[in-house]
């Protein structure tokens, strides 16, 4: 049975942050979301409990994290779009689970709405972006995964539809850095008609070759070979699911240092593709913002009137935080006077990134804030200290 | 296949079902990879033989198996079962995501004591709240037997292991009582010693609709057997007992201690103390399954306006 309540009709809706992800979700295709309710992601399983339903997916309410995390292992193991929506606390719990479907391929979205840590208490509704360093990392063992940040509830729908792609095309752990103000905020979101989103959507499916079930190397061609993901319940699976370093059909005898190269690598080598950025103003600039989610917004706002001050500042946006982009902050950074780095936690995951890059060879300054947003008077501050 | 273990027997032995596991079938390897005197063999040749007698379908019947020594298994069960490796206890969450994504399959989840009341006990109760449509084994040697013969959950009173050097003075969980509390549907336990009886009720679990738990009592000599005495729990009867280094005196003693249901019940606490009660707990093919309810509910949902 099948009806058309999966795409919303085209046009322009207030929606929360967490409603829209919700919604792109359901334009990608998600057909399974496993879920336990935190704060300040609960309105995704909320509203997807009666949206997920009527497309004749499956919604479930987990007994906890580490259920809801296992249980979309087990649906994208059957073929399902599978995705899950939490917090720190939770992703706490379900780093075990990521680095084993990082180590099968098994593709999922984890859409992570950032609140204060560390810690289970406080202000649960206040933004910190402080999940990037969990995430970079997630679980033991090495691997690759990509991190998107959003900044708008626009991009929430948008990118939550890339995100799913990135996930079966490139079958490693997709995160959607989300935060407790972005999640909450009501914003004019335009859906656009069914017929484009369909265009976007990359679907599960059988290959035509069903010999080479997980990511291997290919010396001929010197690249790495990505090939879709397996299926419980078709021909197209291993005989084996060891969670060990395995070959390309799943059984041991390939070397412990190949497979962490193949787990990484078929990441980094892609990453023209994965790296989404935008650039504002950057023509000519002495001074250069690097910055993602929502400081981005303030940012633009500081950068007008700098600008209008004879100030030569730009950004350059990250919205694909990890991986990071390494050569093209390269090219950004080459002739400027300074970098700013206003970031939503104390450390600077990104600033650490950008020191590593540059070689500290151009100055970088912070802007920290925790649970209170830049305001565009924080980074114009700035701006001006630095142009002296 | 690195891993597998040396090579043994190097002839195919005669035996009708040895052909059908993994590690025979595949790799001509007819070898287990477990201790003298273990009862994962006895378990894996029941599940191969009902596999392929009973003419499962096995795209329909994916095994999850969770981590204990019972992951070895993998070499004896039938080759053609599509065979999913969880991490340690979350065996029935995975279960869950995959019928719910897939109401047309039916897993079957082997799990043991540590596995199942242990680390992921909290997923086990869940699924039996449900009543989720899957066969569940809980492979019970009261002992972690893989990581070097560490105390149980299930472990019994008075026993020695390496981690509890002195005796075992903690209750034990029984897997039984746990899962009547929870709310399974079919509820089994027997013992590796009674073959015919597990075999029984697996048949009997693959037609049930609902969560089927098979607790089974297995031996573990290497890191049970060698450190405890036959006479477990039953000191104050002033019996010397001796220590169950072999299988013959590991089964003797899983036999002595089981009671079966009916028996039980004209049975003191003090009776029954450390021991197994076995036979068929709970049987109620009636109540409603989780994936066919939620399907009535998407029904609802997509007809909606």
């Amino acid at each position: 049975m099948k009806n058309n309540k999966r795409y919303l009709p085209e046009g322009k809706y207030v929606m929360m942050g967490n409603v829209a992800m919700a919604e792109g979700a359901l334009a990608a295709g998600l057909s399974f979301f496993g879920g336990y309710p935190i704060t300040p992601s609960t309105e995704v399983i909320e509203h997807l409990s009666k949206r997920l339903l009527e497309v004749g997916g499956s919604c479930m309410q987990m007994e906890d994290e580490l259920g809801s995390i296992n249980a979309v292992i087990g649906a994208s193991l059957v073929g399902a779009k599978a995705m899950t929506a939490t917090s720190g606390p939770g992703l706490s719990l379900m780093v075990e689970t990521i680095s084993m479907a990082a180590n099968l391929e098994i593709p999922f979205v984890l859409c992570d709405v950032q609140r204060i840590g560390p810690g289970s208490h406080g202000p649960v509704t206040a933004p910190h972006h402080n999940d990037l360093g969990l995430i970079r990392f997630a679980g033991h063992g090495e691997f690759q995964v990509i991190a998107l940040a959003p900044m708008n509830c626009q991009e929430l729908f948008d990118l939550t539809i890339e995100a799913f792609n990135f996930a079966e095309t490139y079958r490693c752990p997709v995160f959607i850095l989300s935060d407790a103000y972005l999640g909450h905020l009501h914003e004019p979101i335009y859906i656009p008609p069914k017929e484009e989103i369909i265009t976007r959507v990359i679907n599960r499916e059988l290959p035509q070759d069903y010999t080479k079930k997980f990511s291997y190397k290919d010396d001929n061609i010197g690249g790495y070979i990505i090939p879709k993901p397996p299926i419980i319940g078709t021909d197209y699976f291993p005989l084996m699911t060891l969670h060990l370093p395995h070959n390309y059909e799943g059984l041991p005898g390939v070397s412990a240092l190949l497979f962490m190269e193949i787990l990484i690598e078929k990441i980094k080598t892609n990453i023209d593709k994965i790296s989404i950025t935008d650039e504002y103003k950057l023509d000519d600039v002495d001074i250069v913002i690097i910055a993602y989610g929502l400081p981005v917004r303030a940012c633009y706002h500081a950068v007008d009137i700098a600008r209008k001050e004879g100030i030569k500042v730009g950004i350059f946006r990250l919205v694909t935080v990890w991986p990071f982009p390494d050569e093209k902050v390269k090219k950004v950074v080459k002739n400027v006077r300074a970098i700013i780095v206003p970031e939503l936690n104390y450390t600077g995951f990104i600033a650490e990134q950008v020191e590593r890059v540059t070689k500290l060879e151009t100055p970088i300054i912070k802007i920290p804030k925790v649970g209170v947003l830049h305001h565009p008077d924080d980074i114009l501050k700035v701006i001006r200290e630095v142009s002296k | 296949m690195s891993g597998m273990g040396p090579i043994y027997p190097k002839e195919k032995p005669d035996h009708p079902y040895v052909q059908f596991s993994t590690g025979g079938y595949l790799f001509g390897n007819y070898n287990s990879l477990f201790c003298a005197g273990c009862g994962y063999g006895i378990i894996g040749h029941i599940f191969t033989r009902v596999f392929e007698d009973e003419k499962i379908e096995p795209k329909l019947f994916p095994l999850i198996i969770g981590i204990g020594c019972y992951t070895q298994l993998v070499t004896l069960v039938h080759h053609t079962s599509q065979k999913f490796f969880a991490l340690h206890g979350r065996a029935p969450a995975v279960a869950t995501g995959m019928k719910m994504a897939n109401p047309k399959l039916k897993p079957i989840i082997f799990s043991g004591d540590g596995d199942c009341f242990g680390i992921g006990g909290n997923h086990f109760i869940h699924m039996c709240r449900r009543n989720l449509d899957c066969v569940i084994f809980i492979f019970n040697n009261s002992i972690y037997g893989m990581t070097g013969g560490q105390a149980a959950p299930t472990t019994l009173y008075g026993a020695e292991s390496t981690t509890t050097p002195y005796k075992m003075f903690e209750n034990r969980i029984d897997g039984v009582n746990l899962a009547l509390a929870a709310g399974a549907t079919y509820i089994a336990r027997t013992t590796v010693a009674h073959p015919r009886t597990l075999m029984k009720y697996f048949r009997k679990a693959l037609k049930h609709k609902g969560t089927s738990v098979i607790e089974v009592i297995t031996p573990c000599v290497t890191y049970f057997g060698r450190k405890n005495l036959d006479r477990l729990g039953v000191e104050y009867l002033d019996i010397i007992g001796e220590k169950m280094d072999n299988t013959g005196r590991m089964l003797d003693w899983i036999k002595r201690n089981s009671v079966r249901i009916n028996q039980a019940k004209f049975m003191t606490d003090e009776e029954l103390f450390n021991n197994y009660i076995i036979g068929e707990f709970r049987y109620e093919p009636d109540k409603p399954e989780y994936s066919e309810e939620y399907a009535k509910i998407q029904k609802i949902a997509m007809e909606e306006k």
